[in-house]
């Protein structure tokens, strides 16, 4: 088996807003090695976020092939694509997006619990422990700060183990210090499980941790922009 | 100063629309409209029973005597007073076809009148022709106009000839509207309308017949009735005649009508309960997105009062708005529908917008409504200005202050107070407010039971592993969880409903189960005292009939208990409306039960005695020893009472109020009534043979009557239903409202699963767990709630047995759970169907 986990051929993506439709991603072409870690930097409204949901099968490409592990993300129905995330990747945003109405515990048991986990809370438990938030397992997201919120997403991306970690601005909202610890977290995993890592960056120094930095301007790869930060 | 502030920042803030008020407004209009539509309705028949009394009257007053005409002192005096008088008769009778050597029968309401009948109004008939000249006939034959529905059952034709007791009679035309019928559909048989006259030679006005005779008058403009009846039973006083006049043309009907609407006034104010949620529940999901704005405000400096004026003038301004609608709504609909109404009504109604039933409830509308939101509006106060830093504001249930507090109860006090004024019902109202308190209470503490031990359970071991169930659990007893305003609506929605079920069901159960198991086949009346013998011979023989019962009877009105007037005693009790039958009889008849006193002895001839029925007697507060005067056609009898007996009314065999010793009533024409036990298929065969015999003998088919009585409680059952559909639509709106306000939170909740990998089936599982799990527990609290309701009104309003109905209360509750299901499930395409990312990004 090839080792390339995420393939985009002329990928593209257009939405339709209040003045008709934008074309948004305009041609991707994009292979991602296992246990690469990718950085995806540009402008802001570039495309990036937007291209992270696409590998992430939470939207559609409107045009071109994405593939992930083998899969024709395009030609897949939405439950097969929830089961794909289920068991090979995890997602992480800027926003946390933790279920208001689950304890730290129980977000962070859900993705383990919908993988069919018989141990998905002790396995949960263990997780929020090696983050540092074993004290805060029973509390709601409205009852956390932002940095512990983002460490429960984190834990929740990481707890199943996956081949592939997306991760959007992870410490956009959050003050420096803060974000630096959630970083080495995410770094910490990845070196861990071996995970493939796709990560959003506005941050040059963050991007320069990574093995290799693509850049989109506008909705297409910037050539130019293209470097090899590792080797 | 802050009341301007608190206007303009109110004014600012209501520019968005009426969008997010659609619930709001819908619940509400619809309350007052259901209220203002019974009223309305109960106002148009009130008004048309007013405007029309005389007419229904057939005449400006009555004076109506049982048993017997008029005497000449009694004619002279009513000639006198009167400027036209009509002298009426009425009784029921047997109308006999013979057609081939079969005959059919029908029971029939006679009714007699003269030339100058009818004083007021007109009789209708078909083909149209002048009543005199349908009464006259042909040359041989005296004429006739009868109901269709008996002109049908009996199979004749205009042109047919039919007989009356003993006498024939050639049918003119049908009957379509007696102008003085305000009895209507309440009357026990189809009319025949003949000549007075034309009965003489019937047999069927024999002494000791059962018919009644009215004398209607006209009298001048202007004159004072009042005075007019005191004159009449003053000069023709204590011979048991009965008055009536145009003040109040149809009594038993105008306070039947006003009850029933009343009740169903009542049940109208619980969906408006109902509605009270919604509206509750609506309020405070406004101002729930509106703790960034408050808690803005207050950064700004506004003081609390200023903010809680501020929402305070919204909600009210829509409050208005929305039961203006329902106003509108309510005072239309019952206009719309007139046509519809009408034609099923034997009453006059005057349709038109009627001021009086809209205020009230408009009243109804802005107490509920103020009842409802206050709560909520009481909470800005809690609004902390860091709020804004803290994303969700907190679930917990903050009582206000203790002046809100104050204010509530007055409110409260204020909407019970003006239902039990207004309906006129007062231990009702009391009841059934108590009753929804104790439901809203209740439903309250269960939906915080709910949301506790779900909280529990999903954290408990037993639900690892089943995802779905674990996240249900979790969300009914997580922060934001739909627990309180769902379970409060349904809950309450299904209460209401449930105890209706209970009601509608032992109503029905009641009538069926009341039915004797062996009652009589026949109810005999108006047997002569020749008859008597040979009629009981001839049964006896036969055997297909297993039992035979007679008695004699007269009729009688109680006038005065040990001297006073009867009313001033025992007040309205019902052994005073009107007159009684009264039997006599040497030996206490087979089965008696005489529980206090002694009978008289077998020949006993000194001063009159009567026996009471022990029951009637404890509830009118008459004792041994104590006298009372029967009027016996005309004839003033004053009786001690010696002994008291149970009497059995439910088994539709014969049972007497009052039963007096032979030589009392010594003399007095009379007849004898019986009842007959036969085998069902003996009956048709009973009737032509006794009807053949005694023509002047009239035979009830209890079965029939029995059916009668049934259909008009079945008919007081399904207005009471129509009145609960009210408060299902409410409910059904409430429900509506919950779903779509929980569905933005939803829709979120599925994006964020759908990336951690649920399918769309495992979403739905959860979703519909939850509906289930809020159908389920507003389900069981709705059948103990609505079964105890049910006991209490059969047991304490209807005063019959209570008896659990087990699928009325499943009905209820499956309906309950599988409407809060598929409102669930319709609000759940949304936030299925949607691509994660664009929810996503549009919280980013
Ligand atoms: N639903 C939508 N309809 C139309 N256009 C959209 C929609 N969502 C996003 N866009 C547009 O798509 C473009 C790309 O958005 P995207 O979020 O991918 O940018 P981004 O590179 O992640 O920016 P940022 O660095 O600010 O997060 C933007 O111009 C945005 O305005
Ligand atoms: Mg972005």
């Amino acid at each position: 088996m090839p080792d390339t986990v995420v393939s985009l051929q002329d990928t593209r993506l257009s939405l339709s807003g209040n003045a008709g439709m934008v074309d948004i991603l305009k041609g991707i072409d994009l292979q991602v090695t296992r246990g690469e870690t990718l950085g995806l930097v540009g402008p802001s409204g570039s495309g990036k976020s937007s291209l992270l949901m696409l590998v992430g099968g939470l939207d559609r490409a409107t045009g071109g092939q994405v593939r992930v592990l083998g899969h024709d993300l395009t030609s897949m129905g939405e439950d097969a694509l929830a089961r794909l995330r289920r068991q090979h990747m995890g997602v992480v945003f800027q926003s946390f997006h933790l279920i208001p109405t689950m304890t730290a515990l129980e977000n962070v048991a859900t993705p383990l619990e919908l993988a069919g986990r018989r141990d998905a809370f002790d396995r949960a438990e263990a997780e929020l422990e090696a983050i540092g938030l074993a004290d805060r397992a029973r509390h709601y997201p409205a009852q956390l700060s932002g940095g512990e919120q983002q460490r429960v997403a984190l834990a929740r991306a990481a707890a199943p183990r996956p081949d592939i970690l997306l991760a959007d601005e992870p410490t956009g909202n959050l003050d420096g210090d803060t974000g630096e610890a959630i970083m080495e977290l995410l770094f910490g995993l990845r070196d861990r499980h071996g995970s493939t890592l796709i990560l959003v960056t506005h941050a040059p120094d963050l991007a320069a941790r990574c093995d290799r930095v693509v850049r989109l301007v506008d909705g297409r790869l910037s050539d130019a922009a293209v470097q090899d930060a590792a080797e | 100063m802050s009341l301007t502030v608190a206007a303009r920042i109110a004014r600012r803030e209501l520019r968005g629309g009426l969008r997010g008020f659609r619930v709001f407004l819908a619940c509400l209009a619809l309350g007052v409209a259901a209220i203002a539509a019974v009223g309305s309705v109960r106002q148009s028949i009130e008004t048309g029973l007013q405007q029309e009394g005389a007419t229904l009257l057939g005449g400006d007053a009555e004076i109506q005597l049982t048993y017997r005409f008029a005497s000449d002192e009694e004619r002279t005096w009513i000639d006198d007073n009167a400027s036209a008088v009509s002298e009426i008769v009425d009784f029921r009778s047997m109308a006999v076809v013979t057609r081939d050597g079969e005959t059919e029968r029908g029971l029939t309401q006679v009714k007699g009148v003269d030339a100058a009948y009818p004083l007021l109004g007109e009789v209708r008939l078909d083909p149209a022709m002048p009543l005199a000249q349908a009464l006259n006939g042909t040359q041989d034959l005296p004429g006739a106009a009868m109901d269709p529905v008996l002109v049908a059952r009996l199979g004749i034709a205009v042109g047919d000839r039919f007989r009356l007791g003993t006498q024939d009679f050639v049918l003119t035309a049908a009957l379509i509207r007696e102008p003085d019928d305000a009895g209507g559909g309440f009357g026990l048989g189809p009319r025949t309308l003949v000549r007075t006259e034309a009965l003489q030679s019937s047999g069927l006005l024999a002494p000791g017949t059962l018919f009644a005779s009215a004398y209607r008058m006209t009298v001048a403009a202007g004159t004072d009735m009042a005075r007019l009846e005191t004159q009449a039973t003053g000069a023709l006083g204590g011979s048991g005649l009965r008055w009536r006049d145009s003040r109040n043309g149809a009594p038993g009907v105008g306070e039947f009508v006003d009850r029933l609407g009343a009740f169903l006034v009542l049940v109208g104010l619980a969906g408006l309960v109902v509605g009270g949620v919604g509206v509750a529940a609506a309020v405070r999901s406004y101002l729930s997105e509106k703790t960034g704005v408050i808690a803005t405000l207050k950064t700004l400096g506004a003081t609390t009062h200023t903010i809680f004026l501020a929402y305070a003038l919204q909600i009210a301004a829509l409050t208005g708005i929305g039961i203006v609608l329902g106003l509108v709504l309510g005072a239309l609909a019952p206009l719309a529908l007139a046509p519809v109404i009408e034609a099923r009504l034997p009453l006059p109604a005057v349709f038109g917008i009627h001021p009086a039933p809209l205020a009230e409830a408009a009243l109804y509308g802005v107490l509920a409504a103020a009842l409802f939101t206050l709560w909520p509006l009481a909470r800005t106060e809690q609004v902390r200005a860091a709020a804004l830093f803290r994303g969700a504001a907190t679930s917990r249930l903050l009582l206000p202050r203790w002046p809100y507090l104050l204010a509530l109860a007055l409110l409260l006090a204020a909407l019970v107070g003006a239902a039990a004024w207004l309906s006129g019902l007062a231990r009702l109202t009391l009841w059934s407010a108590a009753g929804m308190t104790a439901a809203f209470v209740i439903l309250i503490v269960v939906a915080a039971g709910l949301r506790r031990l779900s909280r529990r359970l999903a954290r408990s071991r037993a639900v690892r592993g089943r995802s779905a169930l674990r996240m249900a659990l979790g969300s009914v007893g997580g922060p934001g969880s739909e627990a309180g305003s769902v379970v409060l609506s349904l809950g309450l929605g299904l209460t209401v409903l449930a105890a209706i079920g209970q009601i509608d069901a032992n109503l029905r159960g009641a009538i069926a189960r009341d039915l004797p198991k062996v009652a009589p086949s026949y109810f005999v009346v108006d047997i002569q005292t020749d008859q008597l013998d040979p009629l009981l011979t001839g049964l006896r023989a036969d055997q297909q009939v297993s039992r035979v019962e007679t008695a004699p009877m007269l009729r009688g009105v109680i006038s005065r208990i040990n001297g006073r007037p009867a009313a001033e005693v025992a007040g309205e009790h019902w052994v005073l409306q009107g007159d009684r039958g009264i039997t006599y009889s040497a030996a206490p008849p087979n089965g008696t039960q005489v529980t206090a006193g002694q009978w008289w002895d077998e020949d006993y001839s000194g001063p009159p005695q009567v026996s009471f029925a022990a029951e009637e007697a404890a509830e009118m507060g008459l004792q041994l020893g104590d006298r009372i005067t029967i009027n016996v056609l005309g004839r003033d009898i004053e009786a001690a009472i010696t002994s008291l007996r149970n009497v059995d009314f439910s088994t539709a065999g014969i049972g007497f109020i009052l039963s007096m010793n032979p030589a009392a009533l010594a003399g007095a024409p009379h007849s004898h009534i019986a009842t007959i036990y036969a085998q069902p298929e003996a009956e048709a065969r009973l009737l032509s043979q006794i009807g053949n015999a005694y023509p002047n003998i009239t035979m009830i088919r209890v079965r029939d009557a029995i059916a009668r009585i049934g259909e008009v409680l079945r008919g007081i059952a399904a207005a009471t239903t129509y009145g609960a559909l009210a408060t299902l639509v409410t409910g059904f709106i409430v429900l509506i409202g919950a779903a779509a306000a929980g569905e933005r939170a939803r829709t979120y909740e599925a994006a964020v699963l759908k990336t951690l990998g649920a399918t769309r089936r495992a979403i739905l599982l959860n979703f519909a767990l939850r509906s289930a799990i809020f159908g389920l527990a507003a389900g069981v609290v709705a059948i103990a709630a609505g079964g105890l309701a049910g006991w209490g009104v059969m047991t304490f309003v209807m005063e019959t047995e209570f008896s659990f109905e087990p699928v009325s209360a499943l009905a209820v509750v499956t309906g309950g759970a599988l409407t809060t299901l598929a409102a669930g499930l319709g609000f759940a395409w949304r936030p299925l169907s949607a691509r994660p990312a664009r929810v996503l990004r549009a919280r980013e």
